[in-house]
């Protein structure tokens, strides 16, 4: 039974860190139009956010958490990841958000201690 | 009349000098892949899928080759260049003493293209 409940806890949950990622943009830049002058401040606050919100969820993981935001001007954007890492315990999630001025798409992946 | 056991000795200096990501080599590296891929060519829509996938492949396999006890991720986001505005961030939880990143940025006439590396020690 001991080994059942480590599984559970030691795995990286997608829909649970998605969640906590929607909750971080949605406060952050909810609401707000593209402005050159503050999307610094907005992406750092995106990743801080989100970052303390995952260690709170006190599991055994190395977090990484990236946020892009990009004006909607009709250019293309392609993002790629490749990772090198332990499939059983390790995993990602990416979420995308937009409004009628921006995009914003923020990755986590979360490594296993 | 104790003796020493002068193996304990040898196999602490070991654990103390664990590596540590390095960062400058992994750029070096990184560039060169880009170069190979997209260097001296225009921004392709249907191309461009391609031309990510094979960046951080290729980025990946290189980084393996160096044998380090390390995880990675490879990130790459290559845009249009067309007036607008792009802002990327990075955050890590974990220990920077053997943890690191590194972020290469590249352009043409054309594109940007930013690749990320993340890189965690392997705890064994």
């Amino acid at each position: 039974m001991d080994e059942f409940q480590t599984g559970e806890e030691t795995a990286f949950v997608v829909d649970e860190v998605s969640t906590i990622i929607k909750e971080s943009v949605e406060g952050a830049i909810g609401g707000n139009a593209y402005q050159h002058s503050r999307v610094n401040q907005w992406t750092t606050n995106v990743v801080e956010q989100s970052l303390s919100q995952l260690s709170k969820l006190g599991k055994p993981f190395k977090y990484i958490v990236t946020c892009v935001i990009m004006q909607k001007n009709g250019a293309g954007l392609q993002t790629a990841s490749s990772c090198f890492w332990d499939n059983t315990t390790d995993g990602s999630c990416t979420v995308r958000w937009g409004n009628k001025s921006m995009y914003c798409i923020v990755s986590v992946f979360g490594l296993a201690i | 009349m104790e003796e020493y056991n002068s193996g304990e000795e040898i196999f602490l200096y070991r654990l103390e000098s664990q590596v540590s990501f390095n960062a400058d080599e992994a750029s070096v590296s990184v560039k060169e892949c880009i170069e190979a891929i997209i260097g001296g060519l225009d921004y392709n829509q249907n191309k461009v899928n391609q031309w990510t996938a094979s960046i951080v492949e290729h980025s990946l396999t290189q980084l393996v080759k160096q044998g380090r006890p390390f995880k990675f991720i490879v990130n790459c986001a290559i845009m249009q260049k067309s007036g607008a505005g792009l802002h990327t961030a990075n955050s890590c939880y974990w220990d920077t003493a053997t943890d690191g990143s590194c972020t290469v940025r590249w352009e043409n006439r054309t594109m940007y293209c930013v690749v990320s590396v993340f890189a965690v020690a392997l705890t064994c």
